[in-house]
């Protein structure tokens, strides 16, 4: 049969966001792909070139609409680098508990995003559910649901409001439970597992050839996590573990990545507990914006010629601020400030992955990967 | 607690690449420091390495094949129009050591779960942070791509070549990735010829809605 390209995307289920994926089909099998990005490039590198390191923050939110304060804090940590500057450690458990909570409200969003994908709609609205427990505490700290503007250069706006600490035990206890109701109706659905199992094969050493990184490592059985291989932040003092999955001898397959979610979600969970247990000061304290025990002092210009970077642990793999200072108003601004996104490393390789499967394959093995177009495209 | 790389670890482990580079590349001009970072809780240590752009290939090539530095996380590029002779433009390579291995086979289907002792690592497989620093002189920013050894450094390159103009020499299929596929020959925006709207100051208050300026074309649109 004669082979043919078709155009998937720009507006398509399958793409989770704005891009094209062009792919090459003899008759049902996907013989040759190739993405076509850039849909959504707003040039924050270039933006942030003119905003000093303050008004920056909040670019960075937006760089991801599912997970904003990872990106947040994943700039801030570079900024610190740059400015060297020492965070008080009630603020960096504040952070923690900030991040991780993020994180769940992410996989909560892609796996709200995946099931329909894979023809299981019922999850999705259970899933937006469930995500709504997680950015109403956000909202109480950052004050908005989706983009915070929560961290600052040595610390953070806000400490944790009065009762935060006992509604946010009680809403994971919730989820905790809930988080059973999902599997039962997720591992249980062969439809769900008839589109998800023997779909999609990866393996460790070629996914870090390619630069794949994240839980879609982890799900390849493979104990790698940025919070502990370069730890940062409070995470060593916490007791958790990376969530493995154990993969078949092929590699990991879709639903190996939906189950390292999953079990990631468990452990921010526990996270969060632990933290809030453990917070300097006590939960039952709470200070005013600009305290000491929450916000340290940041100069505002960083001296030409300085640079910081910073690897973080986002919740779909390793994401990289490079910051050069010395930029206008002496130093005000950075000179530029380069952003390393995981799915932008990440699309290409999925891309390869579904050659040789089935056209019916792309969306299962494209969602997946939790590719999220808005960091891809910065 | 959570098994953590020990900063000591890693401390010697930056401490033997640092010393292994400096031996194998003594005369050439390339220099590896051992540097901390600055901020936050932590201060660990990564390796910083400045390469003369025509050993640039025989280096990345020594720490990929010998030194087991299997990722490559971000290529970047920066522009010094004003840095003279010496530093006009500048890339940055960010690389990483990780201890990845495909996991053992346990049944005839399954593989374990790989858990990594990370704190009980040998020197040469813990995790390590690298950054390469590469200085081009004025003119036509050229370097060697090091496509052919991280499949990850691909898009990386693709995308430094389409915002800031860097060119990688035997890059294969290189393309525009960010900008349209029909941006004019030469046009990179991240070069610092090109402002943003309201890049000064005193334009952004005087002028804040931009109907005081022309574009590019005005004079040619009749």
């Amino acid at each position: 049969m004669a082979e043919m390209w078709i155009t998937m995307g720009p507006q398509h289920p399958m793409t989770h966001g704005l891009w094209t994926l062009r792919v090459k089909v003899d008759g049902e099998v996907v013989t040759d792909t190739e993405p076509e990005l850039g849909y959504i490039h707003r040039g924050v590198e270039k933006i942030s070139e003119s905003r000093d390191f303050t008004q920056i923050t909040p670019y960075c939110d937006r760089l991801c609409y599912a997970s904003a304060m990872t990106w947040a804090q994943s700039y801030i940590y570079a900024a610190e680098d740059l400015l060297e500057v020492e965070v008080p450690e009630r603020a960096e458990y504040i952070r923690l508990i900030a991040v991780e909570m993020q994180r769940i409200a992410s996989h909560l969003m892609w796996l709200g995003a995946y099931c329909p994908d894979v023809g299981n709609l019922t999850v999705f609205v259970y899933c937006l559910r469930d995500r709504e427990l997680f950015l109403d505490l956000l909202q109480e700290l950052g004050g908005s649901r989706m983009h915070y503007n929560f961290p600052r250069i040595g610390g953070v706006k806000r400490d944790l409001p009065i009762g935060f600490a006992q509604r946010a035990r009680a809403k994971i206890n919730i989820f905790i439970d809930r988080m059973k109701e999902y599997e039962q109706m997720l591992d249980e659905s062969t439809i769900f597992l008839v589109r998800t199992q023997d779909v999609g094969y990866t393996k460790p050493e070629e996914m870090i050839q390619w630069g794949v990184t994240g839980p879609n490592i982890r799900a390849g059985g493979v104990d790698y996590d940025i919070r502990t291989a370069h730890p940062y932040s409070v995470y060593d003092e916490l007791d958790w573990e990376p969530a493995v999955e154990s993969p078949s001898i092929k590699g990991a397959d879709c639903y190996d990545r939906y189950r390292v979610r999953m079990e990631e979600m468990r452990q921010s969970c526990a996270m969060i507990l632990e933290a809030l247990d453990r917070l300097p000061g006590g939960t039952d304290t709470h200070h005013e914006p600009y305290d000491p025990m929450i916000l340290s002092k940041a100069p505002s210009r960083a001296p030409e010629g300085s640079s910081g970077f910073h690897r973080f642990e986002d919740s779909r793999g390793e994401s990289l601020f490079h910051i050069v200072g010395g930029g206008e108003g002496r130093g005000k601004m950075p000179y530029r400030m380069s952003i390393r996104s995981p799915m932008f490393i990440t699309i290409p390789y999925v891309a390869k992955v579904m050659i040789g499967h089935k056209v019916a394959d792309i969306p299962a093995i494209m969602g997946s990967f939790d590719p999220c177009i808005g960091e891809t495209d910065r | 607690m959570v098994t953590c790389v020990s900063s000591e670890s890693s401390e010697s482990a930056v401490q033997a690449f640092v010393d292994a580079a400096n031996k194998r590349f003594a005369g050439t001009g390339t220099e590896s420091f051992l540097e901390h970072h600055t901020g936050g809780h932590h201060k660990r240590p990564f390796a910083r390495l400045h390469i003369p752009p025509r050993h640039l290939l025989a280096v990345m090539k020594w720490m990929k094949f010998d030194q087991n530095i299997d990722h490559c996380s971000m290529i970047t590029g920066i522009h010094w129009p004003e840095g003279g002779d010496k530093k006009c433009w500048e890339v940055v390579y960010h690389l990483l050591r990780t201890p990845i291995r495909n996991p053992p086979q346990v049944t005839k289907t399954h593989c374990a779960p790989m858990r990594i002792q990370i704190d009980a690592l040998a020197p040469e497989q813990t995790p390590l942070e690298i950054e390469v620093v590469v200085i081009l002189p004025p003119g036509d920013p050229k370097v060697d791509s090091v496509q052919q050894l991280w499949i990850g450094a691909d898009w990386n390159e693709k995308e430094t070549w389409d915002l800031v103009g860097i060119e990688f020499q035997g890059h294969k299929n290189m393309h525009r990735v960010l900008l349209p596929n029909d941006s004019p020959k030469g046009y990179h925006p991240l070069q610092k010829q090109h402002k943003l709207r309201y890049h000064e100051f005193n334009e952004m208050y005087d002028d804040p809605q931009g109907f005081g300026r022309k574009t590019i074309d005005a004079d040619r649109i009749k």
